[in-house]
């Protein structure tokens, strides 16, 4: 449902502020034995279409957690889950995975690339389940390449490219599909710090130029500099949801 | 399905060293199957020329009243005019041969040495186109004089007696009246027959002569019929028996395999083995594959995770896993093919010759047959082998949980 603000960038394409998710009140509790551990408690937010956003909290604070119950890859205790105008909380594993392959995109800390596989095939592997014509997969992930500046590395294979390069093909991975939202779990973690730059404005790229809305999970001070939008996690619960100013990022 | 095998297919040669193991289980078992079926075969075929051999032929001609008879209950009911039924089979192109068998039994007696025996009573020249017996000689000279009094002796009945060739011997028995009858007649050659229990009690005499013996001219206890190659047995036992039938001379006609209790015996036996060996080696196959594929799931975990992150059904994960180990199995077996049709050919050069059956005198030479059914088999077996070992850790992979396979480390 669209919602008053207009668009976030401001030199990309008109976004209208639609909500794609709404979180109410989730949360998931870990039993270790005897021990109950809180990963996140009655966490409540909406992320709109085109946000770039950050869950941004000390190591152990539940920013994991949300991402997973967020990207529909975990199942809260209680709350409930709206994805694009739908309860998902309670989909069966199957709507679940469709909902993942056709509308989300997953960029992890370690690239998570499948060695046996080429960067072209890494890519397409996210079309190829959906069951999509070889030339079609192949088409889409060279492009996808290009667009994250890795055209001419189609052939190779993940242990000869760069951990940057890899980074790349994996965010090549979350967006050939074409997602609204793509999720990013300590995406520089793993990686130097000029590398995390130019990964990083390969992100906001994307965003710019496509629109999707990007939310990562992160306690890099360069991302959370970047969002311009910051919901901080402590002890599993949100204590702070900032917006930037419109335009002060840029 | 193409893009699924491909992976499917690197994922194997991820660890080359690993597969290569597990493949060359695959292909040693499948290599096992195919050579055992085939010397199984080759077994079965030369124990059933042995057998139609040992009696003369492929049809045994027998009294209706010996129908449902015992061997020994059977062995005083004879046919009359053997040699009327002979020229009626004689008509059938079918037919090689037919010859006259009377059986009995007695002692044979050379100075003041005695041995039972069991006799046969046949046509010299044709018993030596049809019998296992011309083959055993082992001194002197297969009869050959259908008139002549002449015996052939077992070699272990012969050194029981202490006969030898050119002995006179004299062949006692009963007839089938119960009188006692005996005949002198010469020992003409010393045969060593292949099973050690016969060979001990083995005799043989021309028809006539054992006709005479008996007090039974004309008359036989079964017409051994030889068939010529190619003939489907069970049409020409049917038609032999109608023939006769139409021309007045009804008969029970018998196929080798209903009288052969050795070679059922031989060949169940057989059968059971090779059953028992084929049930360890697809467990050995099942254990060893299951091992690997399921190291391959542990290694594999996070990359499952993202699998099943990025949206992968649970059911494209397991398929995967069930197409690995398929594919395993396919070409370890097509490997198995191969290298059991050239060990085949090898040993089937190699002139090895094979210790004597269990109660046989004589070895034969190793052959494998080429049996197409049992590499079709052996293909289909291994194949889903494979399919059930992979079944467990496939089943493993595409229940993990995301989240968890993610953080594995």
């Amino acid at each position: 449902m669209p919602t008053p603000g207009g668009s976030r960038a401001s030199n990309g394409p008109y976004t209208p502020r639609v909500s794609i998710l709404e979180a109410r009140g989730l949360t998931k509790i870990y039993r270790l034995g005897e021990e109950r551990v809180v990963g996140v408690s009655d966490a409540s937010l909406v992320l709109q279409a085109g946000e770039f956003a950050v869950l941004a909290g000390p190591s152990g604070s539940g920013k994991t957690t949300l991402l997973n119950l967020l990207g529909l890859l975990d199942l809260p205790d209680s709350g409930s889950l709206v994805f694009d105008g739908r309860d998902v909380s309670a989909l069966d594993e199957r709507a679940r995975s469709r909902l993942r392959r056709e509308r989300l995109g997953f960029v992890f800390q370690a690239h998570q690339l499948v060695p046996v596989l080429s960067a072209e095939e890494n890519v397409a592997l996210a079309l190829w389940i959906r069951g999509l014509p070889e030339d079609a997969c192949a088409r889409r992930a060279r492009a996808a390449l290009a667009a994250v500046g890795l055209a001419g590395l189609e052939d190779r294979r993940p242990d000869a490219l760069s951990g940057g390069q890899r980074q790349r093909v994996a965010v090549a991975r979350a967006v050939v599909g074409e997602p609204v939202l793509i999720l990013a779990d300590e995406p520089t973690a793993s990686l130097d710090s000029e590398t995390s730059k130019h990964l990083l404005d390969l992100f906001e790229e994307l965003h710019r130029e496509r629109g999707v809305a990007f939310l990562f999970s992160s306690h890099d001070p360069r991302i959370v500099e970047r969002a311009d939008r910051r919901i901080r996690l402590l002890d599993g619960r949100i204590v702070a949801d900032e917006r930037a100013p419109v335009g002060a990022r840029a | 399905m193409s893009r699924w095998i491909r992976l499917a297919a690197r994922n194997l040669r991820r660890h080359a060293r690993r597969t290569l193991l597990t493949g060359s289980i695959v292909v040693v078992g499948f290599v096992a199957v195919t050579m055992t079926a085939g010397f199984v075969s080759q077994t079965f075929t030369s124990l059933g020329a042995a057998t139609i051999r040992g009696t003369g032929g492929h049809l045994r001609l027998l009294d209706p009243k010996a129908a449902g008879k015992t061997d020994d209950e059977a062995s005083v009911i004879l046919l009359d005019d053997w040699e009327g039924l002979s020229a009626i089979l004689g008509k059938d192109p079918r037919v090689a041969q037919a010859m006259p068998k009377l059986s009995f039994f007695g002692l044979v007696v050379k100075g003041d040495k005695s041995g039972a025996y069991l006799g046969t009573g046949t046509i010299p020249a044709l018993e030596r186109g049809a019998s296992l017996a011309s083959d055993t000689v082992v001194s002197g000279a297969f009869f050959s004089n259908p008139d002549a009094e002449d015996v052939m002796l077992g070699s272990g009945l012969a050194r029981a007696i202490g006969a030898k060739a050119g002995d006179l011997v004299t062949v006692m028995t009963t007839t089938p009246d119960g009188g006692l009858n005996a005949v002198d007649a010469s020992v003409v050659a010393v045969l060593s027959y292949p099973i050690k229990e016969i060979d001990d009690r083995l005799l043989f005499l021309p028809y006539r002569a054992a006709a005479r013996l008996l007090k039974v001219e004309g008359r036989a206890n079964t017409v051994a019929v030889l068939l010529k190659d190619g003939v489907e047995l069970d049409a020409a036992a049917r038609d032999i028996a109608g023939a006769l039938a139409a021309a007045g001379r009804p008969v029970v006609v018998k196929t080798w395999l209903e009288t052969a209790a050795f070679y059922k015996q031989v060949k169940l036996l057989y059968v059971a083995i090779f059953f028992f060996m084929g049930l360890v080696l697809s467990t050995v196959v099942i254990l060893a594959t299951a091992n690997t594929m399921t190291m391959s799931v542990f290694e594999r975990t996070r990359e499952i995770g993202t699998l099943l992150a990025i949206g992968m059904e649970r059911g494209q994960i397991r398929t995967l896993f069930l197409l690995e180990g398929l594919l395993l199995g396919v070409v370890g077996s097509l490997v198995g093919a191969a290298a059991s049709f050239v060990l085949r050919l090898i040993l089937n050069a190699s002139g090895i010759m094979l210790p004597p059956p269990p109660g046989g005198t004589r070895g034969n030479l190793l052959h494998v047959d080429f049996i197409p059914l049992a590499y079709g088999l052996g293909f289909a077996v291994m194949s889903l082998t494979l399919l059930i070992a992979a079944w467990w850790p496939a089943r493993r992979a595409a229940r993990l949980n995301p989240v968890e396979a993610l953080g594995h480390v």
